[in-house]
């Protein structure tokens, strides 16, 4: 099959070429349908639990993700509260009011909230904390000492060091933040200069302006990288024309992958958006192996197609083999519970089969096409290895290292055992950590925003805590049980009118709850509101002058309302209070910089309302008490402020957390804090409680990556070890051709745990590419050492030959692929340059396993590596250590 | 014949409005809409039915009985608005002496804690009680704040444009009317934001004639931006019917006068 596919390739290598090409111009017919997707939040599948929870909260409470502009000057005693900024920040809000895709009514600024405060007279007054610009230095120190006054505003709207001021802006979607952003720079540029500094940052305005320079990055990292592979290219193989082919194989397979992934409608994400940067060194490390073995080889037959024929021959099996090992590992991807990295996964296994199919046909119709023979004349190596004059530096270290590796096999298995030792303690100590806004380096605007902006404030980053009573239909039953009880005493009356209505009103009582059971979320209030209705109707007729009749009525009716208002979960100042207490609770956690609660505004309210005093900033006794704040609260400029945190039947309410970093480990740590508080503290009523907001969902995420990353890690950890084992039909050499791999794995993640690198998205999701590039080397240098040991018969000769020409390939291909991505390092956004070191690493480790450890391996084992070959002495050859090239010899012969 | 039949018709529905125009000037259109709106009969109540809908249709009901005194036509008012549901706010008292020209006085009543308490406002453009309406559209706004303009004239209405004299002082740059040629009644206004863009909206959705008085028995606003509406629903609508000043004091604020509310 291997040589049909060559000999084809060599006789028509006009029509390969250009069938590539059409295939090439075919995937791209759809490029301009292109979907961007940078929202981490699709990370998991629409339909999942969390995500439907999170986007139900975000729709019950009518929350909006938001973008912080903060406003710092720590050079003055006063801060920003001086008229000059605090003019400036109000012709600033008035601004961002009329920026397109703004929730203009929610914005969170001093010039839009309303303080409640003591007016004259013993009155309360509702006003504008900052109804206009400011004109004297007084004014500006009042609206600062009115904010941190202001529980809901302190250290949300003000910084606890009183210096600094923040807005909040909301926006419709994710999707607009950075545009948002921009438009508010845009403000703030138009304003006069002063001593104060504008920080903008958020979630949204992360994940979002992550998407928009990751195209950046695109443009400019995969040229790069692409461009540096080139160069390095042509210094080890001198011929231009001969580099262009692996490039051309690189960027046509790229080309093709991705063009069918935006032809089949997936969208690019930041996963699928590394596509490229992966498939780069996948797509050039074949087409290098079959250079370095034709370049090693053309000058002992110079003819082009011999050596193809030869080199192909040589190289079909483990290019083979490499490609499907490597397309194992992305493929395991594709059984991740995180749709991006199935995507990601599937479209990589996807373009390494392209890649192998280009290299296998492109690069020998290429060879024939442009490279005529008088082109060659002088290329390839003069094939001289005896004599070290001829031989590069890089060539004599590695045949030093040949017999090094023979002769101290010993210490270099012991060194192994230890770093593996330490490797697998690293393991132990890995962090499993991400935070969106820490994919962008350190002196990124974002970062350092993020950094001030935390240090002052209660916090950037936003979860939401959601508690509710459990409702099915036997709460719902239970709760309506006093109704019930209170209409049989009713019915007692021995009016008989009043007792007809009574008799009604169970009927309907009945069957509005038979209704109600049947919803999703039985709610006892929907039932209630029904009854109100149905008394207003039966009631319709009584007429007016029946006073008697209609004092009976009214006491019913208040009953039932009574009864209502003691469904209403959270005006209950018992509940409340248990609420509270957990507020005071996770104030005291290190992450946690404020919480902000329903609970809040009542206490406030209560406090302005009995003078002021400190003391009553508490939870009024009674729920009715609870209802009228809350009326008196809606009187403001804002009333639906409060439906932000408790929904309009007091049923569900939503503790809004302020998180001082958006770090997942951190968040989990909240979570966990939370979670055994509420263990230990049981609330008065039953209450079930989850979690919402973006830094959670990053949190579920990050966690089903890890898991996903680790199951398809170990499962194609087994398929490609059960591959080696049927490759080279022996369990024993399957084993070993694992062992640089173990290393290199173990190794990697060990250091970044012992360096204290987060396991991140990144980290993630290359361990399987890891799996795929480090087996390459192994599989290439087992395969030609069975090969050679069967002709020669002598593992010193083989390995011998091993430290030349197959060694160069390796090391070749290892330094192209790693110094290729070094330019990485200079990106802005950290995933890309973790790919960079990470890819170098993965490349050196594994090459430097597989010329070291491989051969010390064998040297160790050779008795039970070599034993059923051995048997067969008459058959040995004696090779030409040179070309290596027996059979081809044996057959011109 | 045809043709002078539709020609009449014509005049008639051309000529008459014209003719109004030309008799009245601006102000004083003004000036009988916001007494046909908020200054009917001397005195009289209302039960009002409100349902506030917020973007995914969840209401909230209030209901409450007002009762309206003129001090002065088109200048001072008193108010006093006792509400009956929802249950934990029953009792709860809302007063307002509403002054032209300078704040409003306003006095709540809390039955829960049995408190008294004044309400220093410092402008009328807050909610009222949490409803997509303002304390200025159920007491009306100051004709005096906004310089008006007749922008248009149509069969049945007078359309205004009303721009505000202290634009710092309220959330829109101008607002349109629509009055009713007949009734004087606002029958619309539309709320236009800084971007040129109508963000509220006021509706006089029905209006009957009671005790001779045209009288808008259900209104709606809507707040584009929020997405929310609420809806009032008047009944039990009665005009002159003896209210005494002193039923607008603290006393009664604790003890709703009988004669009026019943609940």
């Amino acid at each position: 099959m291997g040589h049909r596919i060559t000999d084809f390739s060599i006789r028509h290598p006009k029509t390969v070429i250009l069938m590539a090409l059409i295939i090439t111009a075919l995937s791209l017919f759809r490029l301009n349908h292109v979907k961007v997707d940078t929202d981490p939040e699709n990370m998991l599948d629409k339909n999942e639990w969390v995500r439907v929870f999170h986007n139900e909260v975000k729709q019950d409470f009518a929350l909006s993700d938001m973008i912080v502009l903060g406003v710092v000057n720590e050079g003055d005693a006063n801060g920003v509260f001086n008229p000059a900024t605090l003019s400036k920040v109000y012709r600033i809000t008035e601004g961002i009011k009329g920026i397109e895709g703004v929730v203009t009514q929610d914005i969170m600024a001093l010039s839009t909230v309303d303080d409640i405060q003591q007016g004259g007279l013993g009155s309360v007054r509702f006003k504008y904390l900052m109804d206009g610009p400011v004109k004297t230095g007084d004014e500006a120190l009042k609206i600062r000492d009115r904010a941190m006054a202001n529980p809901l505003l302190y250290g949300t709207l003000v910084s606890e060091d009183g210096k600094a001021l923040a807005i909040y802006i909301p926006i419709v979607e994710k999707k607009v933040a950075n545009r948002v952003s921009k438009a508010v720079d845009a403000l703030i540029a138009a304003e006069p200069k002063g001593e104060e500094s504008y920080f903008v940052t958020g979630l949204p305005m992360a994940e979002d302006t992550f998407g928009i320079e990751m195209f950046h990055q695109m443009g400019i990292s995969a040229p790069v990288a692409a461009m540096v592979i080139f160069l390095l290219m042509l210094f080890f193989f001198r011929k231009l024309i001969l580099v262009i082919a692996p490039m051309g194989v690189a960027i046509l397979t790229i080309l093709i992958t991705m063009g069918t992934l935006i032809a089949t409608g997936n969208t690019v994400h930041i996963m699928s958006s590394m596509i490229p940067l992966f498939l780069m060194p996948i797509a050039v490390v074949n087409s290098v192996h079959i250079f370095s073995v034709f370049f090693d080889r053309y000058q002992i037959y110079k003819d082009r197609e011999k050596t193809l024929k030869v080199v192909m021959k040589e190289l079909f099996t483990p290019m083979l083999y490499t490609s499907l090992t490597t397309l194992v590992g992305f493929g395991s991807l594709m059984t991740a519970p995180i749709p991006p990295v199935q995507v990601f996964g599937g479209f990589v296994a996807l373009g390494v089969f392209v890649a192998w199919l280009l290299t296998v046909t492109l690069i020998p119709a290429y060879i024939m096409l442009f490279l005529p023979e008088s082109k060659l004349e002088n290329f390839g190596a003069v094939i001289d290895e005896k004599s070290s004059k001829a031989r590069s530096p890089l060539a004599e270290l590695l045949i030093m290292s040949g017999s090094f590796t023979r002769r101290r096999a010993t210490p270099i298995l012991l060194v192994t055992a230890i770093v593996l030792g330490i490797s697998i303690y690293g393991i132990t100590l890995i962090r499993i950590n991400d935070n969106p806004v820490k994919w962008f380096v350190k002196s990124h605007p974002i970062r350092i925003a993020d950094t001030i902006l935390n240090k002052h404030f209660g916090g950037t980053y936003e979860a939401y805590l959601i508690f509710e009573p459990p409702a099915t239909p036997q709460t719902l039953h239970r709760e309506l049980e006093p109704t019930i009880h209170f209409l049989d005493q009713e019915a007692q009356s021995t009016e008989p009118a009043m007792a007809s209505i009574i008799a009604t009103l169970k009927d309907r009582l009945a069957a509005r709850e038979k209704g109600e059971a049947a919803a999703e979320k039985p709610n006892p209030i929907n039932v209630l509101e029904g009854l109100s209705q149905d008394l207003d109707k039966t009631t319709a007729d009584v007429p007016e002058d029946n006073v008697a009749l209609w004092d009976e009525i009214d006491t019913l009716s208040a009953g039932l309302e009574d009864e209502r208002t003691s469904l209403n979960t959270f005006k209950d100042p018992a509940t409340l209070r248990y609420i509270a207490k957990l507020q005071k609770h996770l104030a005291a956690d290190p992450v946690v910089g404020k919480t902000n609660g329903f609970t809040d505004i009542i206490k406030k309210v209560n406090m302005e309302l009995l003078g002021g005093k400190t003391e009553e900033l508490r939870i009024p006794d009674s729920p009715a008490m609870v209802a009228q704040a809350s009326l008196l609260f809606q009187g403001s400029h804002n009333p639906d402020f409060i439906w932000h945190l408790v929904t309009p039947d007091y049923r569900r309410l939503n503790l809004w957390l302020q998180l001082k970093s958006g770090d997942n480990r951190d968040m989990e740590s909240v979570v966990k804090d939370t979670e055994a508080y509420l263990k230990n503290n049981p609330p008065p009523v039953p209450l079930n409680h989850a979690w919402a907001g973006l830094t959670y969902l990053n949190v579920v995420w990050q966690d089903r990556m890890v898991r996903g990353m680790l199951m398809s890690l170990a499962s194609s950890y087994v398929v490609v070890l059960l591959m080696m084992m049927f490759l080279f039909r022996s369990i024993l050499w399957g084993i070993l051709s694992m062992i640089p791999l173990t290393v290199t794995i173990s190794f990697i993640y060990g250091a970044s745990g012992l360096i204290g690198k987060d396991y991140d998205m990144v980290m993630a999701i290359l361990s399987s590419m890891t799996l795929g590039m480090s087996i390459d080397f192994a599989i290439h240098y087992i395969e030609r050492a069975r090969e050679l040991y069967n002709m020669t018969h002598s593992w010193p000769k083989v390995s011998e030959i091993m430290s030349m020409a197959p060694a160069r390939a390796i090391t070749r291909n290892a330094i192209v692929i790693a110094v290729g991505f070094l330019p990485l390092l200079l990106s802005s956004l950290t995933p890309y340059k973790s790919v960079g070191v990470l890819l170098a690493t993965i490349m050196i480790l594994s090459g430097v396993g597989t010329l070291l450890i491989l051969p010390a391996l064998i040297e160790k084992m050779q008795k039970h590596l070599f034993k059923r070959i051995k048997e067969d002495e008459e058959t040995a050859v004696d090779i030409d250590p040179v070309s290596m090239t027996i059979r081809v010899e044996s057959e011109e012969r | 014949m045809k043709k002078t039949l539709i020609a009449a018709v014509l005049t008639v529905l051309f000529m008459v409005p014209a003719t109004y125009s030309f008799a009245l000037s601006v102000d004083q259109i003004v000036e009988k809409a916001n007494i046909a709106s908020y200054y009917g009969g001397d005195n009289g109540m209302a039960k009002v039915h409100m349902v506030i809908t917020d973007r995914r249709g969840r209401t909230r009901e209030r209901e409450f009985t007002i009762l309206r005194k003129d001090v002065k036509d088109g200048g001072d008012q008193l108010y006093y608005v006792y509400f009956h549901k929802p249950g934990d706010v029953r009792k709860l008292v809302f007063m307002v002496h509403k002054h032209v020209g300078k704040n409003d006085d306003r006095w709540l009543y809390l039955p829960a804690l049995d408190l008294v308490k004044r309400i220093a406002a410092s402008d009328k453009r807050t909610s009222f009680v949490g409803s997509n309406f303002l304390y200025e559209d159920v007491s009306g706004r100051s004709t005096k704040a906004d310089t008006h303009t007749l922008k248009e004239e149509t069969g049945d209405h007078w359309i205004l444009d009303n721009i505000p004299r202290d634009p710092a002082s309220v959330e829109f740059t101008h607002y349109l009317i629509w009055i009713d040629k007949k009734t004087y009644l606002v029958d619309k206004a539309e709320y236009y934001n800084a971007q040129g863009k109508v963000y509220r909206k006021m509706v006089a959705e029905e209006v009957k004639v009671i005790d001779g008085i045209p009288t808008v028995v259900k209104s709606r606003v809507e707040d584009l931006n929020s997405g929310g509406k609420t809806e009032l629903t008047f009944s039990n609508i009665k005009y002159n019917i003896g209210i005494k000043d002193s039923i607008f004091t603290e006393r009664y604020l604790r003890k709703p006068p009988r004669k009026f509310i019943r609940r």
